[in-house]
């Protein structure tokens, strides 16, 4: 269970608001998300670390010469390698 | 898993992952801090001495890396597990058969090991990986855009099990 509540993007105002919906128009083109996923609610309690995460997820993950695939399964792989379960 | 791949495709990310994290813990077992370096736990098997069919392996992988790492000779991690023909034939003959083009390409699949090298702190991995790419064509910016997706999931990684959050991504019905 998750530790803390997480945001309810109906319900984010301003910054937030305006980063989850970029995050769900990014999640709904690449793998056809429906909602803004779990991990970015989470961070919507600290406004500032939501921005510094999603400006980094911009430029490491959308940016550069390899395609979403490529950066996907190294992702995925290091997930693996640091025991995440998410 | 998401963007298209399929159950094969994933399957071997997971073979790939593992083999990785598996020869990491190896090399550093065996205290093999850097691929220059003629130094480790146990020293390395002559292959101009090696009886077959280490022998024999050993000229196959030196072959290998002729043509992977631009340099004819086994590299240390296989030299030192040739002590024991069981333990290297199995591994690598595994390595072969999972880090060649599939579903996914040897050099995905060699980038996705490097990443995974990173994420484990496996120096040796890292130099092994980090020279058969650079042989293949990547560049420094390659390897850092590689870096660059190790650092940021491991901060999600680390704020997903720190929060606990349950899974949202579900398979493909």
């Amino acid at each position: 269970m998750t530790t803390i509540r997480m945001v309810d993007p109906a319900a984010a105002t301003g910054p937030t608001k305006e980063i989850f919906d970029a995050v769900l128009r990014r999640e709904t083109g690449v793998f056809g998300a429906t909602s803004v996923s779990n991990i970015w609610r989470c961070m919507g309690h600290s406004p500032a670390l939501l921005e510094a995460n999603w400006n980094r997820s911009r430029a490491l993950m959308q940016r550069g010469r390899f395609s979403p695939l490529q950066r996907e399964l190294i992702a995925t792989a290091v997930s693996i390698g640091n025991a995440c379960t998410y | 898993m998401r963007l298209g791949v399929d159950a094969v495709g994933v399957t071997e990310l997971m073979g790939v992952t593992e083999h990785t994290r598996a020869l990491a813990t190896a090399a550093a077992g065996l205290l093999l801090d850097s691929l220059e370096s003629e130094r480790a736990l146990v020293a390395p098997l002559d292959p101009d001495k090696a009886e077959d069919p280490v022998g024999a392996l050993l000229d196959e992988i030196a072959v290998w890396a002729e043509a992977a790492m631009g340099c004819r000779v086994a590299p240390m991690l296989w030299r030192v597990l040739a002590h024991n023909p069981h333990y290297i034939e199995a591994t690598w003959r595994k390595d072969r058969a999972l880090m060649s083009d599939g579903a996914l390409s040897a050099r995905d699949k060699r980038r996705t090991a490097l990443g995974v090298a990173m994420a484990v702190r496996g120096r040796y991995l890292i130099e092994y990986t980090a020279a058969i790419l650079r042989h293949a064509g990547d560049t420094d910016r390659d390897l850092i855009e590689i870096l660059g997706v190790v650092d940021h999931y491991t901060t999600l990684n680390t704020l997903s099990e720190g929060m606990q959050i349950e899974s949202d991504i579900r398979p493909p019905a």
